[in-house]
């Protein structure tokens, strides 16, 4: 596994989600209510649309285009359109920073 | 006006109502008069009023004589397309501009609190949902709903379909009249449903989706085969004794009737103290989740169809169980594809 630094843990808000890009990929970063963090594919399955500007609650969230949800503890597709789950990414928290495994 | 006596409002801002939607009380058993008794009259107030009066104004001051009608002329069809279209800009319009142009009441009982002004979207058409469906509402939608209005004209006109007189025939018409909003509601229904379908769904009906968050201009945003086949509830009239009126006012409802269901607010502030339900909650819960409320809330078609979305807890679970269902097969299918690319 290649661990890469992504960003730091202040730069999420709780139960928010911030836009991770490395190579020619995009990730989406959620830091959970429990103060968890989470990471999963960027992009919607049902069209390519970024979850990190999606909505945030609990263990959900839900793309801003056509209200699709997903766990993204589990990458598990919760709600029409979208069918396909995402794919999900290890994460660590070390001195601070979140580094995810891709 | 405290909206959150009548809702709640989550952390991105948009507003729930607290009342879950419920069919007309007529479906109530046992029956309950006196429910129905006090829905009655917004069975015709205030958008069926409006709709019937537009269609008698249409039959004084704007559809030409019968004579004209016999023959198409691409005289009076302009006419009639110039009056559709300036009805559509200041009707639609009145409701953008009180609504989204001047936020006259904010975010106040608004279902999603972004506006769609602020959301740039390569769906749509210069990137912007207000622009294409305005392009959308005028070019297709408004062409549509003419060509197919004179050529139901020039039927009455030469006697294609059956034109009943209301001095002759005044109670057979009335009931006509009365069961405009329910042929709407059924024929809409049922192009609805087939539009769902994945081909027409893919092709056709996606266009409307793309207001996830619909606004007034919404209402009309279609491909044109859907406008084909919305203003085609006018054709029941070639078989139904009725009067090119009562014809019009059926097409009138469909092309005005579109926008209570995308004001995108659930009540309309009216002075300070009073609220005009908007009764959009039903058709906003299907933009939102897709597979839920094909039709509306006069006729329980979705209840009996098992696609009910009421707001509820219980309507959610419902359509997630429906969710799981279609999941499992979709899974089911992969697995037998890859096992069958691995045989080969």
């Amino acid at each position: 596994m290649n661990w890469v630094t992504a960003c730091k843990l202040d730069d999420i808000e709780q139960e928010g989600a911030i836009r991770f890009d490395h190579g020619s990929r995009t990730y989406a970063i959620y830091r959970a209510p429990d103060d968890s963090v989470w990471c999963t594919a960027g992009l919607c399955t049902h069209e390519a649309i970024h979850l990190s500007e999606g909505l945030v609650m609990d263990f959900e969230v839900e793309c801003p285009k056509h209200s699709g949800a997903f766990d993204y503890r589990t990458g598990e597709a919760l709600r029409l359109p979208a069918c396909e789950n995402l794919r999900t990414y290890p994460v660590e928290i070390v001195e601070g920073e979140v580094r995810v495994a891709l | 006006m405290d909206d959150l006596k009548f809702g709640t409002r989550n952390k991105r801002g948009d507003w729930t109502p607290h009342a879950t939607v419920q069919p007309a009380p007529i479906w109530q058993m046992p029956p309950q008069l006196k429910a129905v008794l006090h829905w009655l009259p917004h069975y015709f107030l205030p958008w069926n009023v409006i709709f019937a009066a537009s269609a008698v104004a249409y039959w004084a001051w704007v559809i030409p004589p019968v004579e004209v009608l016999r023959s198409i002329q691409i005289g009076w069809v302009l006419w009639l397309y110039a009056v559709n279209a300036v009805c559509v800009f200041l009707f639609y319009g009145a409701f953008e501009l009180h609504l989204y142009v001047l936020r006259r009441q904010g975010s106040r009982f608004k279902y999603n609190a972004k506006f769609p002004s602020e959301q740039k979207s390569k769906a749509f058409w210069f990137e912007s949902q207000v622009i294409d469906s305005m392009l959308r509402s005028f070019l297709s939608g408004v062409t549509i709903w003419t060509g197919l209005e004179a050529l139901m004209l020039w039927a009455y006109a030469n006697g294609y379909a059956p034109w009943l007189s209301f001095a002759d025939n005044p109670w057979t018409l009335a009931l006509v009249a009365l069961a405009v909003p329910i042929i709407h509601e059924v024929h809409f229904f049922l192009v609805h449903r087939l539009i769902h379908t994945p081909f027409l769904y893919k092709w056709v009906h996606s266009v409307h989706h793309n207001s996830v968050n619909p606004s007034p201009w919404s209402s009309l945003a279609m491909h044109p085969v859907e406008h084909l086949l919305y203003f085609g509830t006018a054709f029941y009239h070639l078989i139904l004794p009725s009067n090119p009126i009562i014809m019009i006012y059926q097409m009138n409802f469909a092309g005005f009737g579109a926008i209570p269901g995308h004001v995108g607010f659930d009540k309309i502030e009216v002075g300070d103290d009073r609220l005009v339900d908007s009764h959009a909650y039903a058709h906003y819960l299907h933009h939102k989740y897709f597979e839920v409320n094909y039709g509306d809330a006069l006729i329980p078609l979705d209840k009996w169809f098992g696609t009910w979305h009421d707001g509820s807890p219980e309507g959610e679970a419902r359509m997630q169980a429906r969710y799981r269902k279609r999941k499992e097969k979709l899974a089911a299918r992969k697995a037998q594809l890859d096992a069958k690319g691995a045989t080969e």
